[in-house]
């Protein structure tokens, strides 16, 4: 027989050797949380570390007392938004105990937000970055909004207050502008709420004829966003080819659905109201080419009045202004057409005074010339004439009446007459 | 022109047809014997426009209805 001690003392023993050593009290350390259960105020856990290819290569069991389990975990959800869950990252303050019943346990006394957080983002980060390398980020984000989507296909829980929020919000609008939402149930909370939004996306989908999805949370105490961290449920909403209004977070909490959903909103009221706003723009775009159209058709007609009142005044003064222009255009018509006679006529009446003119000389001249050569003669006639010979001393002589121009002509005994320019006389040749 | 009834057209039809005949109207050669026309053409468009943004109270009632089922 061994000397044995009893499993109480060893347990004690152990619970010793721990308390005794520093290193293993208020020490930092970061794990994953799993299995979390609240009873009787106090928080139960597991504590697990993963290696990278998800092995668990280290567990503990944790536990938060109710006196610090209500701040703390007051505090984490204030700073992470989201309350203490399985698959988040931690960093604790622990202190390892033996209870010689309970076995080995960390005492859990403060949270480290942050190193959560960083977690977090980080993840969320590395999904960002493989949506944009995949091309998919901006997709639904870039699609263009319908002039007013009245066709909204909501994707809340059911029978929950934000949904009733969202219907009597959109449905009550001052502009009675219509819309016609339809509920498609999902679980909003948990690990299968990313799953049962991507089953009723693609009912919406499969459906077909909406012009938006609403995506807003049933509401309540708690703002469980971990849930939405999931790269399926963003990648879904990305691909959707009609606009994504996310509405599930509180004033300053954002998820990775922001980054990828067309519109973000703070609360399902806040959706409701985006949507109304489209369609007060919608109708105010109506009313606003109604008044175009009623400004357009006065100003025409007016225009038209005032063409004919203008053209009524012209009517006692046309004709008259008409008829004075006939008759000056007669006048003008006529003082051209003297103009024109006389310049015409005036150069073929000189012309023909010039001819006349022209006539009565030629022939004054030519009378006259006659009348030179008249003269001339008359004058050669009278330098001819037998008398102006006989003037001159010579004499004729004739024989028997005829005129001797010879000697040989006469013959002794002839009787001749000789004329003198006065007087004759009678001879006898010898 | 062969107009289609407003009530089969879509909506972005009828509003870009709404642009047309406004733009029609306030051109400098706007033919006046058709202004009247316009007028009525652009009237049913906007009436048509605001009856399909707008719902009638019956129309409310009916949509409420199925909130209530939905059990909201």
């Amino acid at each position: 027989m061994h000397e044995s001690i009893s499993l109480f003392e060893l347990n004690s023993r152990i619970a010793r050797l721990i308390t005794g050593d520093t290193g293993t009290q208020n020490v930092w350390v970061t794990a994953e949380l799993s299995d979390v259960a609240v009873r009787r105020g106090h928080c139960y856990m597991e504590l697990l570390q993963k290696d990278g290819n998800g092995t668990q290569v280290a567990k503990a069991r944790g536990v938060i007392w109710g006196n610090n389990y209500d701040r703390l975990s007051r505090e984490f959800m204030i700073a992470t938004g989201q309350p203490f869950a399985t698959g988040i990252k931690l960093m604790v303050k622990a202190s390892a105990t033996m209870h010689p019943v309970f076995g080995l346990s960390l005492v859990i006394t403060d949270l480290d937000p942050n190193y959560t957080m960083g977690d977090l983002l980080r993840r969320r980060r590395e999904i960002i970055d493989r949506l944009t390398k995949e091309g998919v980020i901006d997709m639904n984000r870039e699609l263009p909004w319908p002039a007013i989507p009245q066709r909204v296909a909501v994707i809340s829980a059911p029978g929950a207050a934000g949904y009733g929020d969202f219907i009597n919000q959109l449905l009550h609008n001052p502009s009675r502008l219509k819309f016609e939402p339809r509920l498609f149930p999902a679980v909003m909370q948990g690990d299968k709420a990313a799953a049962s939004i991507v089953e009723a996306l693609n009912e919406i989908n499969a459906q077909g004829g909406w012009d938006c999805v609403v995506i807003i949370r049933g509401g309540g105490a708690t703002s469980d966003l971990q849930c939405f961290e999931d790269y399926n449920l963003a990648l879904n909403i990305a691909q959707f080819d009609i606009p994504v209004i996310i509405g599930i977070g509180h004033e300053r909490d954002i998820t990775l659905l922001d980054y990828v959903a067309n519109m973000r909103v703070k609360t399902p009221t806040a959706a409701a109201e985006w949507l109304i706003g489209l369609g007060e723009k919608a109708l105010g775009d109506l009313d606003a080419k109604a008044q175009l159209i009623f400004t357009t058709v006065s100003d025409i007609i007016a225009g038209c009045k005032e063409q004919l009142s203008y053209y009524a005044g012209l009517l006692p003064v046309v004709p008259f202004d008409a008829t004075r222009r006939a008759e000056l255009r007669l006048n003008r018509a006529g003082v051209l057409l003297s103009g024109v006679s006389a310049n015409k006529l005036s150069p073929a009446r000189a012309r023909l005074d010039v001819m006349a003119a022209n006539v009565a000389a030629a022939s004054s001249q030519a009378v006259a010339r006659s009348r030179d050569r008249l003269a001339a003669a008359e004058q050669l006639l009278a330098a001819l004439s037998p008398q102006a010979v006989l003037n001159r001393g010579y004499s004729i002589t004739r024989v028997n009446g005829k005129v001797v121009t010879s000697s040989s002509q006469l013959t002794k005994g002839d009787h001749i007459e000789t004329t003198f320019a006065s007087g004759t006389i009678q001879s006898e040749v010898k | 022109m062969e107009l289609k009834p407003v009530n089969e057209l879509s909506y972005n039809e009828a509003i870009s047809q709404l642009g047309q005949i406004i733009n029609a109207m306030q051109a400098e050669n706007c033919d006046i014997d058709k202004l009247a026309a316009y007028t009525r053409r652009a009237t049913e468009l906007i009436t048509e426009c605001r009856r399909r943004l707008t719902a009638t109270d019956e129309e409310l009632a009916q949509i409420l209805k199925t909130l209530d089922r939905t059990g909201a």
